[in-house]
């Protein structure tokens, strides 16, 4: 151990010296580079980017009562119909404004692609159990083996656990679904050259909604009796519970939106900023602290690597779980007869000590 | 003076979601030490709470990014 930190601290000494004289080779050709786009990392595009070059999307726009279809912003820019203005971004010639831009983006790409994996798995191990095998057989393969994990896993620990027994297995599809198309979508975030479709706030927003849909729609009179008149408190109460309720409705699904978002935003972020440091450090204190820094902030943007793919499962989870809660809050049936008898035994103990 | 703001805010946020989550951990791991056949049961608790000191965390923290970023003055 000793020795492998001597080595370790010897070969940064060693490159302390020699790293100025790696750097002076390319020292012109970086004074005229454009400064790191950090939340561009991030954000969506207009183009898929690949690892050799982009691909241009294309744009689907309504502007004034009219749809224009182009295969890429240039080609609509060629042509004359749309322009770019300072405030506005891109306008119709005359100065309308897109109302509607459903132009396929970089991060709907990956929310196809996370949904066609999804599809994909699922109906490949579908087919299987449709044959028998994993049904009157032990499960067969590599992919039957992991799905039969994730989908029991999901089925006893979230859907069993906060649903009520009669009710949940109405539900596992949804969650199952959910809990997979959002991993896939995290995990595409780890691509260097690919963005997760998770941070951008109208992805999460979306998903957030599904389930509030999901949540209102399976509500019982338990659930709207408990927002509107919630039992067992004074009528005066109903004033200020009521209104507190009815903002719990959408505080859950605001906050399911937000937390998605904010972490797989901050991952990327974080790691273009740590890598940006070699930079800064190299600005500061010359190249060598410079390059020998970039060992520990690499080093750093590893272990940072590997927290952000555990982020992103263990988000993809949490989603899933807070769905299942108030899913689970939502259908539940309350037994008043167990407040009633309360009532009664306190009647009965205040009867005897009469 | 947003910019101090917000560093004061992002400050005290994650003093807050810190302590919260300690405590969290804290009971947790008691309490599996003195239970450790509910292992499960519990964290899958802990991990349930923490996740609700998270979004309100978050939350603070999207309100410190508006006011540095001086969004909507």
């Amino acid at each position: 151990m000793i020795i492998e930190v001597r080595r370790a601290i010897a070969s940064l000494i060693i490159l302390m010296f020699f790293s100025p004289a790696l750097l002076a080779e390319n020292a012109d050709t970086e004074q005229n580079e454009t400064p790191i786009d950090v939340m561009g990392k991030v954000t969506n595009h207009d183009y898929f980017e690949l690892p050799w070059g982009k691909i241009n999307l294309p744009r689907i726009l309504y502007a004034g009562g009219e749809w224009y279809f182009y295969s890429s912003t240039n080609s609509a820019l060629e042509s004359g119909e749309f322009i770019i203005e300072e405030e506005a971004g891109l306008v119709r010639y005359d100065g309308e404004p897109i109302a509607f831009d459903i132009s396929i983006t970089s991060h709907l790409i990956y929310v196809w692609f996370s949904l066609i994996l999804t599809f994909i798995i699922t109906y490949l191990a579908g087919r299987k159990y449709r044959r028998g095998i994993g049904r009157d057989t032990e499960p067969k393969g590599a992919l039957l083996n992991m799905f039969e994990a994730l989908f029991v896993f999901i089925r006893d620990q979230i859907a069993k656990e906060f649903i009520p027994e009669n009710k949940y297995e109405k539900y596992v599809p949804y969650l199952y679904t959910i809990f997979l198309a959002i991993t896939f979508m995290n995990l595409f975030g780890l691509l260097p050259w690919a963005a997760a479709a998770t941070a951008n706030l109208t992805v999460t927003a979306t998903l957030a909604f599904i389930t509030f849909l999901v949540t209102q729609i399976s509500g019982t009179k338990d659930h709207w009796q408990h927002v509107f008149a919630f039992p067992g408190v004074p009528k005066w109460a109903l004033i200020i519970l009521t209104p507190v309720e009815i903002l719990g409705l959408f505080t859950k699904p605001f906050a399911l939106a937000i937390r998605l978002f904010a972490n797989m935003l901050s991952g990327k972020i974080m790691i273009v900023c740590i890598l940006g440091l070699i930079f800064v450090f190299t600005e500061l204190f010359g190249a060598a602290i410079g390059v020998t820094s970039g060992v520990f902030w690499v080093l750093l943007t590893v272990a940072l690597y590997f927290l952000k793919a555990l982020v992103a499962l263990i988000q993809a989870y949490v989603f899933t779980l807070l769905s299942g809660v108030f899913i689970g809050m939502a259908v539940e049936e309350h037994h008043l007869d167990h407040d009633e008898t309360s009532v009664a035994h306190a009647q009965d103990v205040a009867t005897q000590h009469h | 003076m947003q910019f101090i703001a917000a560093g004061f805010g992002a400050g005290i946020i994650a003093l807050a979601a810190a302590f919260g989550i300690g405590i969290i951990g804290k009971s947790a791991t008691e309490s599996i030490a003195r239970q450790p056949e509910a292992a499960g049961d519990i964290r899958g608790a802990m991990l349930l709470t923490a996740v609700f000191i998270e979004g309100v965390a978050l939350i603070g923290a999207i309100v410190c990014i508006i006011l540095a970023l001086g969004i909507g003055q």
